[in-house]
């Protein structure tokens, strides 16, 4: 009697275990859901299931078996690399997972890069934006952006319309020292002038004092790089209340007024211009489907940013993976699956470097307006398909 | 030239009556019932989102920051007699670690209830405004909160020196021992400052959004700022906190428009000497000496 029990409890786990490595991909997705950077992972996640409710979640691989991919999200809780680590080493040791995903700051990608290597796992980054993260790994595949890409085309579109004088201050922090950088290089080789410059501490929100020296300087614009969320709100407030808008100084930026955050502001943010990867205002059908979505299954105040089209985007390369190598195929080949790849992202044409694993994508130029009564970017300029410079500046001795 | 400094100093002023709002219910916490109260940020926040939301659903300005300020006293209140009274006699280790995780708890909380993003207290159209003094424009919120500082810290200094309550107060601070032997209800009386003290930081909360910016990590960001204004002014001491808060409001501001890069460790770099220099704090009440 107990050795028929034990057979049939060893037939019902055995047949769970294979089911359960057959039929299901898992997919670890590494971001924040608490903490300063708390935005970030619940942006990567309505995406996700907004792109797997309209898309279905379920591929049909190259042998004719159904398999899901199936997302589990561990919160990095804002609390950096380390944490970063030990939650993508419990996702592979533990839930087996194929693949990792996620990762919204910079440290938490590089601190993958030992692990996706030894366990060759792929990491399909959906955030962290430094440049040199996919040479770290074979396994990296970047899906989102880089901010030398996403800042060069700025400077000269500046000087084409008159601005020649421009006081840059940005955060200080990798992705701060990027943007000043790259604007400041592409800005004086289309021949403007840099009259000063300023690195403020990390989540600063207090820039009375930086605004007066601004002010003393008399520049044409005012260039920022803040993170998103308390800075880049008291940034803008600061530039308005101390008179800077008013004396004519116009704000040039990046990522500070994308859509979710332009609730925050009042009017005064409206003429500030930015450069962006992403505009969600364009009438591109994956982005009217996007918002569509997101908004039938969270409401209203569900808008998307550059985390919620990375993820969109990321989900579907997964997918097609899958559908396409099958859930057992060896790390390398779902990265070289995704070399070169050509498709149409909600924020436009995008194709993954062949050589680079990373995003060669069109930048757009827009302007904060105000349309039916709420606040917009309306692109009014374009670059297209271009390559993470800081790339094309550091060629690589090996890949 | 003097123009810009006015402005440094203006800037300075501003930022430290806030600090001075918020930090003035910690300190008498701390040295009248000698309880660290990691969490004391967590009513600023606790303030500083009730005017957020009246204010983002059409609310009166003015109306919010009572409402703030109403809102923190009755949730300090009702902290101080279910959490708080069983921390006097617990010891410090107990007391640090109890006020933090209030303190996390709050994040939580207001991370379930108004989301990770930035939470705007919406200020009426003529504080948002650059207005003349004279010879220059400066913000009109920033001259705001000057004002409203100066006339708390002045109801607060009249309170304190003229009425009995003050007295009493007063008299708690500088040995308690003594003032319950003349019969001062020592234990009413930290309720009832307890509750004034969150109060204001709740009003310093709603009041101060513009130069603190409202986010769920509010509390824990913040808290060290407060700590520094009480420890450096002296624990109990309402002239202390107000000098403190001053003093490190300028040397921030100065800091950031001279020495931009090295700001926040001149801000550090001052707390450390002034330690040094005065290891009770600046006005230190007489129970520390």
């Amino acid at each position: 009697m107990r050795r028929l029990l034990g057979i049939i409890v060893g037939t019902i786990l055995a047949s769970w275990a294979i089911s359960a490595s057959a039929d299901v991909v898992k997919v670890g997705l590494i971001a924040s859901y608490t903490g300063a950077f708390a935005t970030w992972g619940s942006q990567f996640q309505q995406a996700i299931e907004a792109y797997q409710a309209l898309h279905g979640n379920t591929v049909k691989g190259p042998d004719g078996k159904p398999h899901e991919i199936r997302f589990i999200y561990r919160d990095a809780a804002s609390q950096g690399p380390d944490k970063a680590k030990q939650l993508a080493e419990d996702l592979i040791l533990h839930d087996h997972v194929k693949f990792l995903a996620g990762l919204e700051l910079s440290p938490y990608a590089m601190a993958l890069a030992d692990i996706s290597k030894e366990a060759k796992v792929p990491v399909v980054i959906m955030n962290a934006a430094t440049s040199s993260i996919t040479r770290m790994s074979p396994y990296f595949v970047r899906v989102s952006q880089t901010v030398p890409q996403d800042v060069s085309p700025l400077g000269p579109w500046a000087v084409a319309h008159g601005i020649k004088r421009v006081y840059t201050i940005v955060s200080d922090y990798a992705p701060g020292y990027d943007a000043e950088a790259y604007f400041t290089k592409t800005f004086k080789a289309a021949g403007g002038e840099i009259v000063g410059s300023a690195r403020t501490p990390q989540q600063e929100t207090n820039f009375a004092a930086y605004m007066e020296r601004v002010l003393q300087a008399k520049p044409d614009a005012l260039y920022m790089f803040q993170p998103a969320g308390s800075p880049s709100v008291a940034f803008v407030k600061a530039y308005v209340e101390r008179g800077l808008k008013a004396a004519g100084i116009k704000l040039l930026g990046g990522g500070e007024t994308q859509e979710l955050f332009l609730p925050n502001f009042t009017d005064d943010i409206i003429g500030t211009v930015t450069s962006m990867h992403y505009t969600e205002t364009n009438k591109n059908p994956a982005n009217l489907e996007l918002k569509a979505q997101l908004k039938k299954m969270f409401g209203d105040k569900a808008i998307p940013d550059i985390a919620s089209v990375a993820a969109w985007d990321g989900t579907m390369l997964i997918q097609e993976a899958v559908a396409a190598l099958g859930p057992d195929a060896d790390g390398l080949k779902y990265i070289d699956f995704f070399r070169g790849k050509k498709f149409d992202s909600p924020r436009g044409p995008v194709e993954i470097d062949p050589v680079e694993r990373d995003i060669i994508q069109n930048i757009y130029i827009r302007q904060v307006e105000k349309r039916d009564g709420k606040l917009v970017n309306v692109d009014i300029g374009q670059v297209d398909m271009v390559k993470d410079p800081w790339k094309l500046d550091n060629p690589p001795k090996s890949n | 030239m003097p123009s810009f400094a006015l402005t440094v100093f203006l800037d300075g002023i501003s930022y430290g009556m806030i600090l001075f709002l918020i930090s003035v219910g910690l300190t008498v916490t701390m040295g009248l019932m000698r309880i660290v109260n990691l969490a004391h940020g967590a009513f600023a926040m606790i303030g500083g989102y009730v005017a957020g939301y009246v204010t983002q659903n059409g609310g009166n300005f003015y109306l919010a920051a009572i409402a703030a300020a109403a809102a923190a006293g009755v949730l300090g209140g009702i902290a101080e007699a279910s959490i708080y009274r069983p921390l006097y006699r617990k010891g410090e280790l107990a007391q640090v670690l109890l006020t933090i995780g209030i303190a996390f708890v709050t994040t939580g909380a207001i991370t379930a209830i108004f989301g990770a993003f930035p939470y705007p207290v919406l200020f009426p159209d003529y504080l948002t405004r650059p207005i003349d003094i004279g010879f220059r424009d400066y913000p009109a919120y920033r001259l705001f909160l000057i004002a409203v500082g100066a006339v708390i810290a002045a109801v607060l200094w009249l309170v304190l020196d003229g009425s009995i309550y003050g007295a009493r107060l007063r008299a708690a601070v500088d040995n308690p021992r003594m003032a319950r032997a003349v019969g001062i209800d020592v234990n009413r009386l930290f309720t009832l400052t307890f509750i004034i003290g969150c109060g204001l930081a709740g009003l310093g909360g709603a009041i101060g959004a513009g130069v603190l910016s409202l986010e769920p990590d509010y509390a824990l960001k913040y808290i060290v700022l407060f700590l520094v204004v009480v420890i450096v002014g002296g624990e109990g001491s309402f002239g202390g906190s107000f000098v403190a808060a001053m003093a490190l409001g300028i040397i921030d501001t100065l800091g950031k428009y001279f020495v931009a890069e090295a700001a926040p460790y001149l801000l550090y770099a001052a707390v450390f000497v002034l330690l040094l220099w005065r290891p009770k704090g600046l006005l230190p009440p007489k129970s520390a000496t």
